[in-house]
């Protein structure tokens, strides 16, 4: 439940980062609605499976993924041959 | 520290236009510590250009890169052969580092990624508020250790006007007038005195309007570049 995580407030402070990863989903073209996060304790397997079934029907509604419509090309990588912070000197 | 913010998405991809390697360079110092251009965000930014650019159906090939420091030169001559190998450069320093950037590398398209936006510090997580202009002509021994150059809207060097009410200024409730924290601060320290000697014009001709500013100390200087 919200304020009431192993981490204390952490799972409030999760759930902003959760909202600005919405954000960016919706910016790049990714509905942002496809994440999403629930609070529920472990005790609360009833309402895991409702909420679940729930965002499965509405993520269904949105599509596809429209990312899986236009592959990445082959030559794409994800990261350059980047020295690490560490390793500079300072 | 120097305090930016990321350009929107459809700018940066505005930006990029046709290019399709694109290199994003972030920077371990300012805007690391703001969350705006370290190498977390040149990681996320990179992959949100390559989902972003595939939906558009125009796929870039995005690779990021961080270095310590874009604003030296020591610091970004090693990205040679990464920047050679890339269409155009989006740099997520601040403005100094992309100028930084173009300068080392002017066959390079390099575009800003970030809006560079105050000198300031973070007032708590995630909140940065602006606390020096760099005026260059310090008053901050005569006001309390509160600039009103950064802080009061008007600038005011013998405020606060008649827009402050109950300790805010009248742009806006979430800022304090600066001039009532001047006062607060003086008066807390016993140094009211202060306050009460009028403050002339400023010299803004050590300020922007003086032009780009230079500092050169001869002592610091090595014999072969001043020599130049």
């Amino acid at each position: 439940m919200p304020g009431d995580c192993h981490y204390l407030e952490g799972n409030v402070n999760a759930l902003r980062r959760v909202e600005y990863t919405q954000k960016l989903l919706t910016q790049i073209g990714v509905d942002g609605r496809r994440l999403r996060m629930i609070h529920l304790s472990s005790a609360m397997g009833h309402q895991f499976a409702e909420e679940a079934t729930k965002i499965t029907e509405e993520v269904r509604a949105l599509g596809p993924n429209p990312l899986r419509r236009t592959p990445a090309p082959p030559e794409a990588t994800a990261e350059a041959p980047a020295p690490p912070l560490e390793e500079q000197t300072s | 520290m120097i305090v930016a913010e990321q350009k929107p998405l459809d700018e940066i991809k505005g930006l990029l236009a046709d290019a399709g390697k694109v290199l994003v360079v972030g920077c371990g110092t300012c805007v690391t510590v703001c969350f705006a251009g370290g190498d977390k965000e040149a990681g996320i930014l990179a992959s949100s250009l390559r989902m972003a650019t595939r939906i558009d159906g125009s796929p870039k090939d995005v690779t990021h890169i961080t270095v310590q420091r874009q604003c030296e030169w020591e610091y970004i001559d090693p990205l040679a052969d990464s920047i050679q190998e890339a269409d155009i450069v989006l740099s997520i320093g601040c403005g100094i580092g992309v100028q930084a950037l173009a300068e080392r590398f002017p066959d390079k398209i390099v575009v800003p990624g970030l809006n560079t936006t105050f000198l300031g510090l973070p007032q708590e997580q995630g909140v940065w508020e602006e606390r020096c202009a760099a005026c260059g002509s310090c008053i901050l021994g005569l006001t309390g250790g509160i600039c009103p150059i950064a802080r009061c809207a008007k600038q005011l060097l013998n405020g606060p006007c008649g827009g402050s009410q109950d300790g805010v200024c009248e742009i806006g409730h979430e800022t304090p007038c600066a001039w009532q924290l001047i006062y607060d601060r003086l008066k807390a320290q016993n140094r009211l005195h202060l306050i009460l000697e009028i403050q002339p014009p400023k010299d803004w001709s050590t300020s922007r309007d003086g032009g780009p500013r230079r500092i050169t100390r001869e002592d610091l200087r090595l014999a072969a570049e001043a020599a130049d």
